[in-house]
């Protein structure tokens, strides 16, 4: 069978995310934990449509319900040193 | 009503997992119940590290020890790549206190077989040529090993489902009961009942709410960990790396002073691993924040400030993704492993805090002979919850 990746930045192709699926990851959470789709450089921004898709489809749910992967900072890859040399006031700590 | 199930395993982390995978490699009928995802509460917002070296000398250094062999042989038995591997570690030391109590751990870590050693500052630079040139000395040990325990949780779901684990995520358990001795009738969120004569709370950070509604005053308290994660990068080092500073404040708390007030509240100190896919873990903080799930910017600034002053090429480096994790702290330092003898059929297994990776196999395996009424080939009376919980029902 031809390999068609879905999640580029980690190389995860479409079998290993369906096998997944059979073995019992039923949220996009699991599905990133157990295949790495959505956890390289790009966090997911690539494929996790493609990836809902896939999840939906095969779990037999409507789109709708699918809920994406968590999202966390920072929004886009930032060198440590932009944290490491800011001022400490700008953290506001409530 | 049918008892459907010889075992109900309540909280589907890493430790629940585990003994869903021993308990039906015993033969056992297990239904495991999981309030979220697999893994949501710690065991998928941590880092890989099996580190022998963080482990005060005592029962926890001992059965970490038999763990890391059980992990040997799930390395090759579980029917997925758990990318178990023996890196070795290192406790970065930068000041001539650090190192002389770091010294004297290092004897009582001796004493019980870890093999650990000290590197001088020249010894560590061959080891990490990047590492900081203020870095006097490290320990090393060649034992400390990783994991990746979200594949480790796929091997048990994968093994156990074939020998008739029924999983049911997103199942909160609303109500624990026992009506007659040895009969538990567990009450999920749909109004489910389902009945047992073993009930397992595995339920970590949760296993208190758990433990109430049975009248037990379980003292475990939610310890937030907030990680960073970097792209993936070539290797920092040989090893996997952990900080003095904070193994010598826990070890001796007068040192505390020494350290500014805002990483002792946060309970920051370094800890850095390395991914299989390149990525590095960078925490961590060790804080009560109640179920907060948030990483606040502070600590962040904290942490990653902390790593670029072992490693200053880190300042280069980008970080990808921010996490938090909550570690379920006990109320003395070990963790609940072992029946609660007064209500028959109910065991605890939570309270890992900071070592349920490590110390997962060995608590699976633990429980899974317990409930078969079989012998331990090790002592674990040191973490029978027995004695260290409170149980209500004895004040009326």
């Amino acid at each position: 069978m031809e390999e068609i990746f879905i999640c580029r930045c980690e190389e995860v192709t479409r079998k290993e995310l369906e096998e997944a699926i059979r073995d019992g990851a039923v949220t996009m959470n699991e599905l990133k934990r157990w295949t790495r789709a959505g956890m390289g450089l790009c966090q997911g921004k690539t494929c996790s449509k493609a990836v809902m898709a896939m999840l939906a489809e095969k779990t037999g749910k409507p789109l709708s319900e699918i809920q994406p992967a968590t999202h966390r900072n920072p929004v886009r890859p930032m060198p440590i040193g932009c944290m490491t040399k800011g001022d400490q006031d700008d953290d506001a700590r409530s | 009503m049918n008892k459907n199930w010889d075992v109900i395993v309540i909280g589907g982390g890493i430790i629940g997992l585990a003994c869903a995978y021993y308990l039906t490699q015993d033969g056992k009928k297990v239904l495991l119940l999981e309030k979220g995802d697999i893994g949501e509460g710690a065991s998928t917002s941590c880092d890989d590290m099996i580190f022998l070296q963080s482990k005060k000398p005592g029962i926890l250094l001992t059965i970490a020890m038999e763990s890391l062999d059980m992990y040997r042989k799930l390395a090759k038995d579980l029917p997925v790549d758990i990318e178990f591997e023996n890196r070795g570690g290192m406790v970065l030391i930068e000041s001539t206190s650090q190192l002389g109590h770091m010294e004297n751990f290092v004897r009582q870590q001796k004493a019980l077989g870890l093999d650990v050693e000290l590197l001088d500052r020249h010894e560590v630079r061959k080891f990490c040529p990047l590492a900081s040139p203020h870095i006097l000395a490290s320990t090393y040990s060649p034992i400390d090993s990783q994991v990746n325990p979200l594949h480790v949780m796929r091997g048990f779901v994968k093994i156990a489902s074939a020998r008739g684990l029924e999983m049911k995520q997103h199942t909160p358990v609303t109500g624990l009961s026992s009506p007659s001795p040895g009969h538990w009738q567990v009450t999920t969120g749909d109004g489910t009942v389902y009945e047992t004569e073993v009930v397992v709370n595995a339920a970590g950070a949760w296993a208190p709410q758990l433990a109430a509604m049975t009248g037990i005053d379980l003292p475990i308290k939610p310890k937030r960990g907030q990680i960073a994660v970097t792209e993936a990068v070539p290797p920092f080092g040989k090893t996997n790396f952990w900080s003095a500073d904070y193994i010598v404040m826990k070890l001796n708390p007068e040192f505390a002073k020494e350290r500014d007030s805002l990483l002792n509240d946060l309970g920051i100190g370094l800890s850095m691993s390395q991914s299989h896919s390149g990525t590095y873990f960078l925490g961590g903080t060790r804080e009560f924040a109640g179920f907060d799930k948030s990483v606040d910017r502070v600590a962040l600034r904290l942490i990653l400030k902390e790593a670029a002053r072992f490693f200053p090429t880190l300042e280069k480096v980008n970080i990808i993704r921010t996490f938090a994790g909550f570690r379920p702290a006990p109320g003395d330092g070990k963790p609940y492993i072992g029946p609660v003898v007064s209500q028959p059929g109910l065991y605890i297994a939570a309270g890992h805090e900071g070592d349920g990776i490590a110390l997962a196999p060995i608590t699976g395996y633990a429980i899974s002979r317990m409930i078969a009424g079989k012998k331990l080939p090790f002592d674990l009376s040191e973490l029978a919850p027995e004695g260290r919980v409170q149980m209500w029902s004895t004040i009326d």
